[in-house]
C-alpha cells in the first residue's frame, strides 16, 4: 500500500481522527474520573463529617439519656437531696456502669464536685468544663469534648431534678481507639482524635489508625498528606482544643477509578485498533471500486469497449460506475459515428478512401504472405462534370448514389470492396482475385451501369472508365497500384474501352521511360539528335527565304525516334532546357554557316512552353547570336498558343525581352489554343502559324476553308505574316495562293532536310524558279525529300 | 436599687378590712418589679416585726391542691407549723414528695384528700414535686410570721393587719438569682406605709 495511495490516506486520517477522538476521550475521562474520584473523596470526607457530627451527638444524646435516667431515679435523687456522700457516690458509680459511662461526676449547683465515680471525690474542687454546665442549663443537657488526666472524653451533664435542677450529673466517655475504631466503621473514613497543642502541634489522642501509621505529632501543614485526602473538625471543647481528623486513603478512594482507568486504556487501545482495521477495511472498500474503475478506464482507453463494469453495490461507487459505463457506450457510439465518418462516405454509405486505403494495405499484406493474386479497379465517370453542370449537384449526387449500388451488386463476394475515392471517383478492391477475374467484374460493371438511370425524371446515361492492376505482377506497394490503376484507367477513358489493364507504356514514370530519359542525355551527348530543315515558300516571290529547325533522333537501336515521343516527355523531366540550349545553339550556328556560304535564310526555333516562362531565354539566344555573329533578324522563335495561355504575363514579357533582341516572333499551331485575341493583340508576334488540320481540311471542308481563309485576313489585318503548314497538294497551294497567303509550307513543297539535302534542294528549286519564271510555276517531282 | 422608684408608687394604698385586728392595725403595701421594671408576679412579701413580738396564734392551714398536673397555686406562703393539705383534684395519683431540708415528706400515690395534712415545723423553703410528673412543681415558703402577703398580677401585695410596729419587710420569689439573699427592708407600720422591691430573677 503507497503512503499517498487513496487508501493509505483514508486509513491514516481514520486511524488519526480516531488516534484523536480517543486520546481526547481518554484524556477528558481520566482527567472526569481522577477530579471524580477527588470530589469524591471530599463528598465522602463531607458526608463522614456529618455522620461523625451526627454520631457524636447520638452518642452525647445517648449519654444525656443515660445521665438523665440516673438523675430522674428517685432513689439518687433522694440521696442527692439528702447529701448522703457515698450513697450518692456508689449510686452514681452504679449508674455510670449501668450506661457504661467511663467517669460519673455529680456537682452542686456551683459547680462543685460533690462526688465523682472515680474515687474519692477532689471535694470542693471545681468541675474542670463550667461551660458545659452552663449549656445544660440553656438546654436541658449538653455535652462536649473534655479533656480529663489527659484523656479525652466525651462528656454530658444533665441536671438533677426535685423538681428543681439541685445538682448536676456529668457523664463522660472515653474516647479511646476502640471508638476512633467504631467510628471508622460508621464513617468508612479514618478517624483519628487529635489534642492541639500550645505549640499549634496536635497530638493524636485516638485513632483508628494502626499505631504506625499515626504521624505525632502533626501539624496543621501535615495534614494535608498527600496520600490522604482529610478533614479536620474542631470539636466542642472547652480547654484545650480538640479535633477529629477524617482521612480517606486516596490510594482506596482511586481504586475503582483506577479499575475504571485500566477498563478505558483497554477500551481506548481495543477502539483504536478496530477504528485501525475499520479504517483499513473501509479505505479497501473505497478504493477497490476506484482501482476497478482505473482498470476499467484504461481498458476504454485502450478501446475495448466489449465488457461494462459490473455493478453490485448500490452506492455513489456504482453508481459512478454506472456512468463509467454509459460512458463507455457513448464512447463507443461516438467511436463508431466517428468512424463512420472518417472511414465511410456520407453519400453513398461507401466505405472512403482512408478506410480503402487501409483495407487495400491489409489485403496485400495477406495476399503476399498467403501468396494469392490481388487486383485493384479504380474507375471514373465519363462526362459527370458535365451531368453535374448541367443539371445540377443534387442530381449528381443520386448519380453518384445509383452508380454505388449498381457497383456494389455487381460484387459478390463479402471480401470485396468498393469505394468512393472521391468526386466521381470510384475504386473496387477485389483481395483474392487475379486479372482475369477482374476483368469479368469489370465487364459485369460496365454491364450493369449500361442501364440508363431514371433520377427525378431525368434520363442519365452514364459511362465509366476502369483501370485494372494486379498483384504482384503490377507494384506491391499500395501507392504503386493506385497510381498504375489510374494510369490504367485514364489508357481506358482515352482509349474509349469501357476498361484497360495497366500497361507501362502508358506510364510516364515507367521503367521504359525512365531508360529513354538516360538514352536522351545519351543522344545529346553523343551528336545522336539532328536538326532538319523544312523550307517555307513565299507564295508571292516563289522564294525561299525561311527554313524551321526541327529535331530528329536518330537512335542506334530503335531508329528514328518522333519529337513528339520525346519532348512532351522531356518537357515533364525538365530536359528540355538542355535539347532547346543545343537546338538554338545548332540553328544559329547553321544559320551562320549558309551565311558564310552565302545563302540566306532566316532560321525559325521551336520553344517550348516551360521556356518561355524561363526567363533566362533571352540571354541564351542573345550570347549565342554573338557567338555566331548572327543577326538577330535571321532567327525565328517558334510558340504555341498554350505556350502563352498557361502563363501569359511572363511569357509576353519574355516575348517582348526576344523580340527586343530583334528577334522575330512565330505563332505556331494557330486556331487550336483557344487563344484570345486580345493577348494576340498584346503580344509583339511578327507571323502566325495556320494549324495544319484546318490547312489539310480546307478542301474538303467549308469550315476550315473560312477558318484558314479568316486567318489570314486577321493576320493581314493585324499587320502579320501568315504560314500555312501541312501543305501537301498543289490543290492547297492554289487556294492559299488565292486566299493570299504569304508563305506556305508542307510535303508538297519540302519534307524538313538536313542541311546538305536542303542545300540541294534550295538549289534545285531556284534552278526551277528560274525556269518557270520563263514557262509556269511547277513543282519538280524529282526532288522528293529524304 | 434607688428609693425614688419607691416613691413613685407611693399612691398605692392598703385595702385591708380585717375584723379580727384592732382599729390600729396597719397595712403594707408592696410593689416588686423586678430588674427590667415589670411587675413579678407570685413574689412572696413578709414583715417580721423588729421587736420579734409575735402573736401567739394558731398558724393557719393552707391548700395546695393538684389540678390537670399542677400544683395550684404555685407558689404558697405559710407560717412555720401550718398544715397544710394537698387535695388531689384529678381522676389520676399523685405522689407528692419534697427533699427541701425544711421539710422532706413523700405523700404515696394517692387519690383525693390526704388523710392527714403535712405540718411544716421549719421555716424555710419546700419545693414540691410529684414523683410520677416530673412537670409538676410547687414552692412552699414557710415563714416565722403570720404577716406575709403575695403579689398579684401587677407585682402588688397588701400585708394587712399589721400591728403598728416596726416591721422587717422581706420579700422572697422562687426565680431569684440569689435566693439566699432576700432583700428586705424596714418599715414603720404606724400609718399605711409602703415598700418596693426589685429582683433579680431569672428567667422563666
Amino acid at each position: 500500500m503507497r503512503l499517498h495511495s487513496l487508501r493509505a490516506r483514508i486509513a491514516v486520517v481514520f486511524v488519526f481522527l480516531m488516534l484523536v477522538v480517543q486520546t481526547a476521550a481518554f484524556l477528558i475521562t481520566n482527567s472526569v474520573i481522577s477530579s471524580n474520584a477527588r470530589s469524591n473523596a471530599q463528598e465522602q470526607l463531607s458526608v463522614a463529617e456529618r455522620v461523625f457530627r451526627q454520631v457524636l451527638h447520638s452518642n452525647g444524646e445517648k449519654l444525656a439519656q443515660a445521665a438523665s435516667v440516673v438523675a430522674a431515679d428517685f432513689a439518687f435523687r433522694q440521696a442527692v437531696a439528702t447529701h448522703d456522700e457515698n450513697t450518692v457516690a456508689s449510686a452514681l458509680k452504679n449508674h455510670g456502669d449501668r450506661v457504661k459511662a467511663d467517669v460519673v461526676m455529680l456537682l452542686d449547683l456551683d459547680g462543685k464536685l460533690i462526688a465523682d465515680s472515680n474515687g474519692p471525690a477532689l471535694e470542693g474542687a471545681t468541675f474542670p468544663f463550667p461551660t458545659l454546665i452552663h449549656a445544660a442549663q440553656r438546654n436541658g443537657d449538653a455535652s462536649s469534648i473534655g479533656m480529663i488526666g489527659g484523656r479525652p472524653y466525651q462528656l454530658v451533664a444533665v441536671p438533677v431534678k426535685a423538681p428543681v435542677t439541685i445538682a448536676w450529673i456529668a457523664m463522660g466517655f472515653l474516647i479511646d481507639d476502640k471508638m476512633a475504631s467504631e467510628m471508622s466503621k460508621l464513617t468508612s473514613l479514618d478517624v483519628s482524635f487529635l489534642d492541639g497543642r500550645a505549640d499549634g502541634q496536635w497530638t493524636v489522642l485516638a485513632s483508628s489508625l494502626l499505631p504506625s501509621k499515626r504521624s505525632t505529632p502533626v501539624n496543621a501543614a501535615g495534614l494535608a498528606d498527600e496520600n490522604y485526602a482529610s478533614r479536620l473538625i474542631k470539636l466542642q471543647s472547652p480547654g484545650e482544643p480538640v479535633a477529629v481528623l477524617l482521612q480517606r486513603s486516596l490510594r482506596d478512594a482511586l481504586a475503582p477509578f483506577q479499575r475504571l482507568r485500566t477498563a478505558l486504556w483497554f477500551i481506548t487501545l481495543c477502539g483504536v485498533l478496530v477504528s485501525v482495521i475499520g479504517s483499513v477495511l473501509t479505505a479497501r472498500s473505497v478504493t477497490r471500486p476506484i482501482a476497478a474503475l482505473t482498470r476499467f478506464s484504461r481498458r476504454i482507453g485502450q478501446g475495448n469497449y466489449a465488457e461494462p463494469l459490473v455493478v453490485s453495490h448500490n452506492d455513489e461507487i456504482a453508481e459512478l460506475a454506472t456512468s463509467f459505463n454509459q460512458m463507455q457506450e457513448g464512447i463507443a457510439d461516438r467511436e463508431q459515428r466517428i468512424s463512420e465518418l472518417a472511414y465511410m462516405d456520407r453519400l453513398t454509405g461507401l466505405p472512403n478512401r482512408a478506410l480503402f486505403s487501409d483495407r487495400l494495405q491489409q489485403a496485400i499484406g495477406v495476399a503476399l504472405r498467403a501468396g494469392h493474386p490481388l487486383s485493384l479497379m479504380m474507375m471514373d465517370l465519363d462526362r459527370f462534370k458535365y451531368v453535374n453542370d448541367t443539371l445540377g449537384h443534387p442530381i449528381g449526387d443520386l448519380l453518384l448514389c445509383e452508380v454505388a449500388k449498381r457497383l456494389q451488386a455487381s460484387l459478390h463476394r463479402a471480401s470485396d470492396t468498393v469505394a468512393r475515392l472521391g468526386g466521381d471517383e470510384f475504386a473496387v478492391l477485389l483481395p483474392t482475385e487475379d486479372m482475369e477475374a477482374a476483368k469479368m467484374i469489370a465487364a459485369r460493371m460496365l454491364k450493369a451501369l449500361e442501364e440508363p438511370t431514371m433520377i427525378e425524371g431525368q434520363l442519365v446515361d452514364i459511362g465509366v472508365s476502369i483501370g485494372i492492376v494486379g498483384f504482384p505482377q503490377n507494384g506491391s506497394d499500395m501507392n504503386v497500384l493506385l497510381q498504375r490503376a489510374d494510369i490504367a484507367m485514364y489508357t481506358a477513358k482515352r482509349t474509349n474501352t469501357g476498361f484497360a489493364l495497366y500497361d507501362e507504356k502508358h506510364d510516364h514514370h515507367s521503367a521504359e521511360r525512365l531508360s529513354l530519359m538516360s538514352e536522351l542525355r545519351q543522344a545529346v551527348e553523343h551528336d545522336q539528335l539532328t536538326l532538319y530543315y523544312q523550307p517555307k515558300v513565299d507564295l508571292a516571290t516563289h522564294t525561299v527565304k525561311y527554313v524551321e529547325a526541327l529535331i530528329r533522333w536518330e537512335h542506334p537501336t530503335r531508329g528514328f525516334v518522333a519529337p513528339d515521343q520525346f519532348i512532351p516527355f522531356a518537357e515533364q523531366t525538365g530536359y528540355i532546357k538542355t535539347i532547346s540550349r543545343w537546338v538554338a545553339d545548332k540553328a544559329i550556328h547553321q544559320c551562320a554557316m549558309w551565311r558564310e556560304q552565302g545563302i540566306e535564310l532566316a532560321v525559325s526555333v521551336n520553344v517550348s512552353a516551360r521556356e518561355l516562362i524561363q526567363s533566362t531565354l533571352p540571354e541564351m539566344f542573345q550570347s549565342m547570336l554573338q557567338k555566331y555573329d548572327v543577326p538577330a533578324e535571321w532567327i525565328w522563335v517558334e510558340i504555341t498558343e498554350s505556350a502563352i495561355l498557361d502563363d501569359p504575363d511572363h511569357a509576353i514579357e519574355t516575348l517582348e525581352r526576344l523580340r527586343a533582341l530583334g528577334i522575330r516572333i512565330s505563332i505556331d499551331d494557330f486556331g487550336t489554343g483557344y487563344s484570345s485575341l486580345s493577348y494576340l493583340k498584346r503580344m509583339p508576334v511578327d507571323e502566325l502559324k495556320i494549324d495544319k488540320s484546318f490547312v489539310m481540311g480546307m478542301t474538303n471542308h467549308k469550315d476550315d476553308e473560312t477558318i484558314v481563309r479568316s486567318t489570314i485576313d486577321l493576320g493581314h489585318n493585324m499587320g502579320l505574316k501568315v504560314v500555312a503548314e501541312g501543305v501537301e497538294t498543289e490543290e492547297m497551294l492554289e487556294q492559299l495562293k488565292e486566299m493570299r497567303c504569304d508563305l506556305v509550307q508542307g510535303y508538297h513543297l519540302s519534307r524538313p532536310l538536313p542541311p546538305a539535302k536542303l542545300e540541294l534542294w534550295l538549289h534545285g528549286w531556284e534552278s526551277n524558279q528560274r525556269e518557270a519564271a520563263n514557262f509556269k510555276l511547277d513543282l519538280p517531282e524529282s526532288i522528293e525529300p529524304v | 436599687m434607688g428609693l425614688n422608684k419607691w416613691l413613685i408608687s407611693a399612691f398605692l394604698f392598703c385595702a385591708s378590712s380585717s375584723p379580727f385586728i384592732g382599729a390600729n392595725a396597719t397595712c403594707v403595701r408592696v410593689q416588686v418589679t423586678d430588674q427590667l421594671g415589670a411587675p413579678v408576679k407570685d413574689a412572696i412579701v413578709y414583715a417580721m416585726p423588729v421587736s420579734g413580738k409575735l402573736p401567739a396564734t394558731k398558724p393557719a392551714g393552707a391548700v395546695i391542691d393538684q389540678i390537670k398536673r399542677q400544683f395550684v397555686p404555685l407558689v404558697s406562703v405559710a407560717q412555720t407549723g401550718a398544715a397544710i393539705t394537698f387535695p388531689n383534684k384529678d381522676n389520676i395519683e399523685h405522689d407528692v414528695y419534697s427533699f427541701s431540708p425544711a421539710k422532706r415528706f413523700e405523700l404515696n400515690l394517692y387519690h383525693g384528700i390526704p388523710a392527714k395534712p403535712v405540718v411544716f415545723d421549719n421555716p424555710g423553703l419546700v419545693v414540691m414535686g410529684c414523683n410520677i410528673h416530673d412537670t409538676m412543681v410547687a414552692y412552699l415558703l414557710l415563714v416565722d410570721t403570720p404577716y406575709f402577703a403575695k403579689t398579684d398580677a401587677n407585682g402588688h401585695a397588701d400585708i394587712d393587719n399589721l400591728p403598728a410596729d416596726s416591721y422587717k419587710v422581706t420579700v422572697w420569689h422562687y426565680r431569684m438569682t440569689e435566693p439566699n439573699t432576700q432583700p428586705s427592708s424596714q418599715v414603720s407600720a404606724g400609718s399605711d406605709s409602703s415598700t418596693r422591691f426589685t429582683l433579680q430573677l431569672k428567667p422563666e
